[in-house]
């Protein structure tokens, strides 16, 4: 039985069956939808769904909740990003499992309230102060949606990090069917959780890229949690080797991993010498283009990245292999090509884009592929 | 009940030569932003203003060029701050010497919860500028969900079984900030908004004025009743309409003769509100309460 359904609804399904109990967001176009599935569903399970004033205490209600032992999710746009900038540092930094799902629309400021864009590729990477690493993972369907919102709990958790789902206003609202067996049933992991009557520290990871076990704020453990650059006790200080050692657990803690964290959608032919590469929503117009050109006699290979932080580099690495060209479509500036050029360097980056609100068509992309 | 005399407003040679809210805008039909921009508009009159208008109805409301709908400059502020835009705006025209009247528009949402801290700050440094809030009780452009203006049992798409809060008390907060002038008006009642938005924009320092505006979309009402709704809303008591001068000269400006059926017939009149939501004793008992606390605190003043 194929189902009617959309983005938003996967999304809150595979939160809600990742066992999400902490929701809170504030209404902004086309997120609100999210908000209003888990004001309505998450409460029936038990958990707490709160419409908050702004996103600032949007998210700041998450990372409480979070650091109290809740599995928490934000649903926003890019507008929403940017007041949560602050507090994604601090998740960052005090190491905070936190699920954010960003809806693209086109931006920036209140930009094109209900069009689609896939402007917040690099903002969401880059959103904080530090220039320290997040996951992001992009479903490229509707349905997939449900996948990588259980795997972002996974990540999450398991990373003691926030991580991304970053969909967009067409992939999110556009109604369509679905077969419920592509809602794929991610395996979900828990934090590490401290030891209760053992001695514990805070921010205690050996090695580097550890993560630290986690005791929250109401247990019997005296918790401390902090922002600012600390020893693995939490407390503050500024000794050199100490925050040096603390900034580079934060960074191995994602980069180390980066094979297990890279996700993408290989589809290879031999002999092709073109590549074509589109996340989110504009893969669609991928496969469609991938067909067309495939009856009329082309060998074109494409990849789907789903992790787009990191970049999927070994399986782009995989498929570059023979090409001479590499196609990458996207609804920005071309944000994802700057970083298909720095996986290949020699090899032809051709950026296909579109900023006027409408979607890249296959022609589009075929046409490129001349 | 001091019913009004006046009801409605002929145009004047006094009237601004081109409105502050032009016809042809695409607002909602009986949208009780655009009735209050119309007689903001009038307190104007023929000052120079610019308005500063977050991200809400109001700033939609400025439309695709070349059809702004509005015949003053506006500056689209975000969300959080239209406030702090406004700032700007004043403390430059004052810089270059420029007699403009700076006016803040901006929705419950942008005012209640998003906005609060700008607008409280503005409030408390008493910047020149005219802050009106346009009171919908509701989030009206991003698809009805629930602010903390929105009245207790109301039906939002984030409220679906009723909202289980009564609104904040917006005029005591603002006028808890000291400032020259905070007012409610009623759209019900012209004379009174008349005369409120003409001197608010006269007077220095910050002014606050807070308007219930009905809102047919989100209210689920008949456009054409709007008016009726907010009398209704100011007869039963529901609504109070008073001004705080300096935090503490209070005054009642329409007094209610607290109908009861004028209260059923307000939510009756409105699907926002299903009968098995709306607590009628308990808010019988919070306006009883709330018009206890605003006589003493106005000391039984009342303007006719």
């Amino acid at each position: 039985m194929r189902e009617w359904t959309d983005g938003s609804t996967a999304i809150v399904r595979g939160a809600l069956h990742a066992g999400c109990t902490f929701f809170a967001g504030y209404p902004i176009t086309p997120a609100s939808p999210i908000l209003m599935s888990m004001l309505a569903e998450l409460p029936k399970t038990g958990g707490v769904a709160i419409q908050a004033e702004d996103e600032i205490a949007a998210i700041g209600m998450c990372i409480g909740a979070a650091m109290s032992g809740a599995r928490a999710m934000t649903a926003t746009s890019g507008p929403g990003i940017s007041l949560y900038s602050e507090n994604l540092g601090l998740a960052i930094m005090g190491e905070v499992p936190l699920v954010v799902v960003d809806v693209q629309r086109l931006g920036p400021a209140t930009g094109g309230a209900t069009t689609v864009g896939q402007g917040d590729l690099q903002f969401v990477r880059w959103g904080t102060s530090g220039g320290f690493p997040v996951i992001v993972l992009a479903p490229s369907t509707a349905a997939e949606g449900y996948g990588v919102t259980r795997r972002a709990f996974d990540l999450a958790e398991r990373f003691r990090t926030p991580v991304f789902v970053l969909t967009d206003k067409e992939l999110s609202l556009t109604t369509t069917t679905v077969d419920p067996r592509a809602y794929e049933s991610v395996p979900v992991g828990a934090r590490v959780q401290h030891a209760v009557g053992q001695p514990f520290t805070p921010y205690h990871y050996e090695p580097a890229a550890a993560v630290p076990p986690i005791a929250h704020v109401g247990d019997p453990t005296l918790v401390r949690f902090t922002g600012s650059t600390h020893d693995e006790r939490a407390f503050l200080t500024k000794d050199p080797a100490t925050v040096g050692k603390l900034n580079a657990h934060l960074c191995a803690k994602i980069d180390a991993h980066a094979a297990e964290l890279e996700w993408a959608h290989s589809d290879l032919q031999p002999g092709a010498e073109t590549l074509l590469v589109a996340f989110g929503v504009t893969s669609g117009a991928l496969r469609q283009a991938v067909k067309n050109l495939r009856a009329n006699g082309r060998k074109v290979s494409s990849l789907v990245p789903i992790s787009v932080w990191p970049v999927p580099e070994r399986a782009l690495a995989a498929a570059l292999q023979g090409v001479r060209r590499v196609v990458v479509a996207e609804l920005n500036p071309g944000l994802f090509a700057r970083e298909v050029r720095l996986v290949a360097p020699n090899v032809e980056v051709v950026s296909v884009t579109r900023m006027d609100g409408e979607l890249v068509s296959p022609t589009q992309i075929e046409e490129a592929c001349r | 009940m001091n019913e009004p005399a006046l009801q409605g407003i002929a145009h004047s040679c006094l009237d601004r030569k081109d409105p502050l809210l032009r016809p042809g805008n695409t607002n909602c039909g009986g949208c009780g932003m655009s009735i209050a921009l119309n007689m903001l508009s009038r307190g104007i009159g023929d000052r120079r203003v610019q308005l500063s208008i977050p991200a809400c109805c109001g700033i939609v409301t400025a439309g695709p060029f070349p059809c702004s709908a509005y015949g003053a400059p506006v500056v689209a502020a975000t969300f959080a701050s239209a406030a702090a835009f406004a700032t700007g705006m004043a403390r430059a025209a004052r810089m270059n010497g420029e007699p403009t009247r700076v006016i803040c528009f901006a929705g419950d949402g942008g005012t209640y919860d998003i906005g609060m801290a700008t607008l409280s700050a503005a409030a408390e440094r008493n910047e020149d500028l005219l802050y009106v809030c346009y009171d919908n009780e509701i989030y009206g452009n991003t698809g009805g969900q629930r602010s903390s203006a929105t009245p207790l049992g109301a039906r939002t798409s984030t409220t679906p079984h009723g909202k289980e809060q009564p609104k904040k008390d917006i005029v005591a907060i603002m006028a808890a900030h000291g400032i020259p002038y905070a007012a409610s008006i009623s759209l019900a009642h012209p004379e009174d908004a008349y005369t409120k938005f003409k001197e608010a924009v006269g007077l220095p320092g910050f002014r606050f004025i807070h308007v219930l505006a009905p809102c047919p979309t989100g209210w689920k009402s008949e456009p054409a009743a709007g008016i009726d709704l907010i009398r209704l809303a100011v007869r039963s008591g529901l609504f109070p309409v008073r001004t705080v001068r300096d935090g503490h000269f209070a005054t009642i400006d329409v007094e209610p003769d607290f109908d009861q059926d004028a209260l059923a017939d307000y939510f009756a009149r409105q699907r926002r509100f299903r009968k098995e939501d709306v607590d009628l004793p308990r808010i019988l008992e919070a306006i009883r309460q709330n018009w206890e606390r605003l006589r003493r605190l106005s000391a039984g003043g009342v303007r006719a």
